[in-house]
């Protein structure tokens, strides 16, 4: 039987609700069977369907009106990438001459042969050779970090890893959230002031991995470093952890700034504390404060 | 050897408009069935026999592993597995399928589609397909000398297929070369597992198949555990099915709707709705009576309001704040409580004789008291919306000695 500790409710600190949060009022959000309009002249897009001329809502989410086009963009959905977006997935097959990757979509991602870095950086044709020895580069159940080159017809994504940043992932710590969770950035790659780095999945899965060293890291990350983590940085990458848990519970945007607020504001409690419900609900409180103040 | 066999999730049968249209839900994977026949020639070496044609798809909808027409190593696996459980054991008379021997014959197909992939994906299959195969009903055949006439439902009833026996799969997996066993795998226990021991069985405890594949060597009394265990689950399947068969038969018969739609559950709330949790009881009597003897004795005095004046009221004897508000300012700070209904005073402490009430509801400055009151009190405010607010008042207005 698991056992879980009971905890009586204690009183919370009030804070203010944002003024940012009313600015809600200019999205319109619908759940599915919500009428959205009755014209028409509109086209339907994603997300509608006709109900005796009627356009209704199928999915939950907020309308988007582009001219003649409504669609519904959902709240909760699994990753729509696009050609850019920066994740982090699991290898989860091994085929020829390309790997399937599960970045939480609706379809494994393609990760050919051809768009990653062999080690040692050469550029060269790949070689019979190299399809036999795929499974020394990634195998199934490795982490890598890639970056979405192109989208297939059926919607699968097709990743590369081209670029130094990219590649296996070492030691570290995986977060799956919701994708819609995850703001767009320039960069998605940060190395926090606390002494752990993030990478921020498009995908919602987010990768914490202590902070690289002095030196430079290896070409196409194909190096994982077994050296053991010192524990200070584990207790950091644990914080963090939960801190991204309970951002997630309480769906707050999460970006580098937001992170590093709540890494702040949870430093008075143990890291196990962290993950009590009320201790989350008054972390993430004083996040959004932060946030707001640092916006107006 | 460890031995801990879990059960299922929540197993569901329901049957669509059609004959021969079955969803099954075990857990979380949910297939559906479509049993379907075709009149055709019959094989030569075979001409009394009617064909059975199985076929399962797997669509990216039921997993983001699975691609659309690729011919997975999953899929013929399950395909041959399927059409070893279900034609090898010879549980549907084939022989009464022939209309006209070595001419035409019965080829009945079976379309079994994979909505929702958690894991155990034979013990789904066949228990679809053969659910489907009991519901599903054929179009009579009139045989009149050489004429031979094929009546739709609506000149004749439909007729039942003869099936023989149930045979159902049940998967058993095994962790750690042997070590542990658990039945009906979900995904995540099938990515991990060693090996793979799967028993078709019918309710009459005959065995139609057994397959074992990962590699893994299991020992006889592990294969004969296995079997007792698979022969119990087989018979509550079949009760299952059975039941399942007699709602939908009962809910044709008295008109009454049928059907995927109606088997819905509809109207039930799910939002805030969370999972049964076990809380931690051991030492709850002890943390009881630290509580309570910890805590303070409850005030012996019955709060009772007290009329000063007609129009005002007080409660209380000016207690300290229990509702754990910060008081920034702990002089003599009264506390106003903006949103109240019930009547209010707020006395500022007087020195004279005179009390000015400053009451928020109230829309003049001051209502002053000419009686003498000397008691400071303050008000507590009824909790019923949630949310106090309370604001710290300072002491602009200085009480106004006025004699009387």
């Amino acid at each position: 039987m698991a056992k879980y500790l009971m905890t009586l409710p204690t009183f919370r600190k009030q804070v203010s609700l944002s003024p940012s949060l009313s600015a809600l009022d200019g999205k319109d959000l619908v759940v599915p069977g919500d009428v959205i309009t009755s014209d028409t002249g509109f086209m339907r897009g994603h997300g509608t369907y006709m109900d005796e001329e009627k356009l209704t809502a199928s999915v939950a989410g907020e309308v988007e009106r582009v001219n003649k086009l409504v669609c519904v963009r959902p709240l909760r959905t699994r990753f729509n990438g696009e050609v850019g977006d920066v994740v982090v997935g699991r290898i989860t097959e091994v085929q020829q001459k390309r790997w399937k990757v599960e970045t939480n979509s609706r379809l494994d991602s393609v990760l050919l042969l051809s768009s990653v870095n062999l080690p040692g950086g050469e550029l060269r044709r790949r070689s019979a050779e190299d399809e036999l020895t795929m499974r020394d580069y990634l195998q199934e159940g490795d982490l890598i970090s890639a970056e979405v080159q192109s989208v297939f017809s059926d919607g699968a994504l097709s990743l590369h890893t081209r670029s130094l940043k990219y590649g296996k992932l070492g030691q570290g710590v995986l977060v799956q959230l919701s994708p819609s969770l995850i703001k767009r950035q320039k960069t998605h790659f940060h190395n926090l002031p606390c002494g752990a780095s993030i990478i921020l999945g498009n995908n919602g899965f987010v990768w914490l991995y202590p902070a690289p060293g002095q030196q430079d890291e290896e070409a196409g990350g194909y190096y994982t470093s077994l050296e053991p983590v010192s524990l200070s940085d584990r207790e950091v990458i644990s914080r963090l952890r939960n801190c991204l848990l309970a951002l997630g519970a309480h769906k707050v945007l999460l970006y580098d700034t937001s992170v590093l607020y709540c890494y702040e504001s949870s430093l008075p409690h143990q890291i196990k504390d962290i993950l009590k419900p009320e201790v989350m609900e008054e972390i993430v409180m004083v996040t959004r404060q932060k946030l707001v103040e640092q916006e107006g | 050897m460890g031995d801990r066999p879990m059960t299922t999730g929540a197993s569901k049968i329901s049957f669509g408009t059609d004959y021969g249209c079955c969803f099954v839900d075990l857990g979380k994977t949910r297939i559906m069935a479509q049993v379907s026949c075709e009149l055709i020639t019959p094989k030569e070496n075979r001409p009394n026999e009617g064909l059975i044609f199985f076929n399962i798809e797997l669509s990216p909808m039921a997993s983001p592993a699975f691609e659309m027409g690729r011919q997975s190593e999953l899929l013929v696996k399950l395909n041959r597995q399927l059409e070893r459980c279900l034609r090898n054991s010879k549980c549907i008379d084939t022989e009464s399928l022939c209309v006209v021997s070595g001419e035409k014959v019965w080829q009945i197909r079976v379309d079994v589609h994979l909505l929702n992939h958690d894991g155990n994906l034979m013990d789904a299959a066949s228990i679809a397909a053969i659910a489907g195969l009991c519901h599903f009903r054929r179009p009579d055949v009139g045989i009149q000398g050489e004429e031979v006439t094929v009546y739709s439902t609506e000149e004749r009833d439909p007729i039942p297929l003869s099936i023989y026996h149930m045979p159902i799969c049940v998967s058993f997996s095994f962790f750690q070369q042997g070590t542990y066993l658990l039945v009906d795998p979900c995904e995540r226990e099938e990515r991990v597992m060693d090996g793979l021991l799967m028993i078709a069985m019918n309710k009459h405890r005959e065995i139609c198949s057994i397959q074992s594949s990962g590699g893994i060597m299991l020992l006889k009394d592990q294969v004969l555990r296995c079997s007792k265990i698979a022969s119990v689950k087989v018979s509550e399947i079949t009760e299952l099915i059975n039941k399942a068969l007699e709602n939908d038969k009962k809910a044709r018969k008295t008109g009454g709707k049928f059907g995927f739609a109606e088997s819905l559950p509809q109207e039930r709330i799910t939002a805030l709705k969370t999972d049964v949790s076990h809380v931690e009881m051991s030492d709850v009597k002890e943390k009881a009576n630290e509580i309570v003897q910890r805590a303070e004795v409850p005030p012996q005095t019955v709060p009772c309001p007290v009329l000063t004046a007609p129009g005002t009221g007080q409660v209380g004897e000016g207690l300290e704040n229990s509702w754990g508000l910060e008081e920034e300012e702990e002089e003599e700070d009264e506390t106003v409580e903006l949103k109240m209904e019930l009547e209010e005073g707020h006395e500022e402490k007087g020195k004279g004789d005179v009390v000015v009430i400053s009451d928020s509801d109230s829309e003049e400055e001051d209502v002053v008291i000419l009686n003498q009151v000397t008691t400071k009190e303050k008000a507590s405010s009824s909790n019923q919306q949630g949310a106090v607010a309370s604001k710290q008042q300072q002491k602009k207005k200085k009480k106004k000695k006025r004699g009387q």
